[in-house]
């Protein structure tokens, strides 16, 4: 009673060599070009949502560190297997606030997907859990 | 490998603590009523993609018609064989619909279900340890019957007990998602996350969708100031500058110190071809002591464009 997680990889291709790279400078691109985006009002009035960083931090000082954050966030996407055209729209709807919540904690952000190994004993303990009602695994997802 | 009879025991005996441990403050309240919303639409997930269905199933229920394919696209990723949740967030926005986390009870689950939304939730099915993260959508709720019921996996009706309802839903902090319309407001909204909700919105490109709500905000805090911001810089960038300046001034009312609000009233007046009053506003603004620095410096550029803007029409 043991399944692997290899053996039910999803079977998405992989990446041919130097797509990533391609990738992470499309990202790069979009990033930068992405820092002044949604600002559609004229030079000078303060958008809804610079309001907080502006009455807050150093403004401009941060663009390069946002900048950064976002860019590594995109990699990390395609890490974990997005295509490349896809991280960009990804990364678009994500505010600063979110991407550097997601920045170097990516890997480990819980991912909602029921991915699960279960080995042995692991299993024997599970049961009882299921059992006295800690855990919900077991009926059919 | 035969376990001794030591392992089990503890096993079992910590098994039994664990079930123990309950939520009160979650819970359903006393009056708490059966709540259901049967129009919630049914997508059966495929291996690992219970995130992309359970958000096809809440837009599609919000009028906001997703595909499973699109959705794959915008939340799935392969090699962690799931979503993360705020990649569902920001899919949310991309369908231009609101979201918001709702408060982390039985209670406000339940009163999102009686103003007819489904509730999309985070849970751990496993434990810490041995963790399975789920997404899936409550559609209602019997708390006489101490019954959740849930459109899950391949399951059209899960039935969950309450308490290993809660013990999952509590292992993501509770995490509840909403989709909300453009106008609608929470049933319980928190004001400090729903404005950030809208704020978000803006920040990503989509305050189109957010103008509506800005507007419901407004009705619904009347001393708040961020909406009035936000309606005063819709109206100015939709060429409205009357209507923006009647917003700001309104703000200003309310928080004369607000020097982002005099910034941008400064730019409706000139918008008007009213430059000495917006000169004047920018003065009054720069002569505030404790100004943050980027503020500040907002506002000389702001000073200098204006002259300048006078001066070549001059």
């Amino acid at each position: 009673m043991q399944y692997s997680r290899q053996a039910n990889r999803h079977p998405c291709g992989r990446r041919p060599a130097g797509a990533l790279q391609q990738g992470v400078f499309q990202i790069a691109v979009f990033a930068l070009l992405s820092l002044g985006f949604a600002q559609v009002s004229e030079a000078g009035v303060v958008a809804t949502h610079d309001l907080s960083r502006l009455e807050t931090r150093q403004g401009q000082a941060m663009d390069l560190e946002r900048f950064m954050a976002r860019s590594d966030v995109a990699a990390g996407l395609e890490r974990f297997g997005v295509s490349p055209d896809d991280v960009m729209a990804r990364v678009a709807n994500l505010t600063d606030g979110e991407i550097a919540a997601l920045h170097d904690r990516i890997g480990q952000n819980a991912a909602g997907g029921d991915a699960i190994a279960v080995i042995g004993v692991v299993f024997l303990v599970l049961l009882i859990l299921e059992l006295v009602g800690v855990t919900d695994i077991f009926k059919a997802i | 490998m035969t376990p001794g009879r030591g392992p089990p025991l503890i096993l079992a005996v910590l098994a039994t603590l664990q079930a123990c441990a309950s939520y009160p403050q979650a819970e359903f309240g006393s009056g708490a009523v059966a709540q259901s919303v049967p129009d919630t639409p049914f997508h059966a997930q495929t291996r690992y993609q219970c995130g992309p269905a359970a958000l096809l199933t809440v837009l599609e229920h919000s009028g906001a018609p997703s595909t499973m394919a699109a959705l794959v696209e915008q939340i799935y990723l392969p090699d962690r064989q799931g979503s993360l949740q705020l990649e569902l967030v920001a899919a949310t926005r991309q369908a231009a619909r609101i979201p918001y986390l709702i408060d982390p009870t039985l209670d406000a689950l339940a009163a999102e279900l009686a103003a007819g939304r489904p509730v999309l939730v985070l849970q751990n099915l496993g434990v810490g340890w041995a963790p399975r993260w789920h997404y899936a959508v409550v559609f209602a709720v019997d708390p006489d019957a101490g019954l959740i019921r849930l459109r899950s996996g391949t399951d059209p009706v899960r039935e969950t007990g309450e308490g290993v309802f809660l013990r999952t839903w509590a292992r993501s902090g509770f995490w509840g998602l909403v989709v909300l319309r453009p106008g609608e407001l929470p049933e319980q909204p928190d004001p400090g996350r729903f404005l950030d909700a809208l704020v978000a919105m803006e920040a990503t490109g989509h305050g189109d969708v957010a103008l509506p709500s800005w507007r419901v905000a407004h009705e619904q805090w009347p001393t708040r100031t961020l909406p009035l911001f936000a309606l005063g810089n819709a109206a100015l960038a939709g060429g409205d500058p009357a209507s923006a300046e009647a917003s700001f001034r309104k703000l200003l009312a309310l928080d004369p110190q607000h020097a982002a609000a005099r910034n941008n009233l400064a730019h409706a007046l000139a918008d008007q071809g009213r430059s000495a009053a917006a000169i004047a506003e920018l003065e009054n603004a720069l002569s505030q002591a404790e100004l943050p620095p980027a503020l500040r410096a907002e506002l000389q550029d702001s000073l200098s464009e204006i002259r300048n803007r006078g001066a070549g029409t001059r």
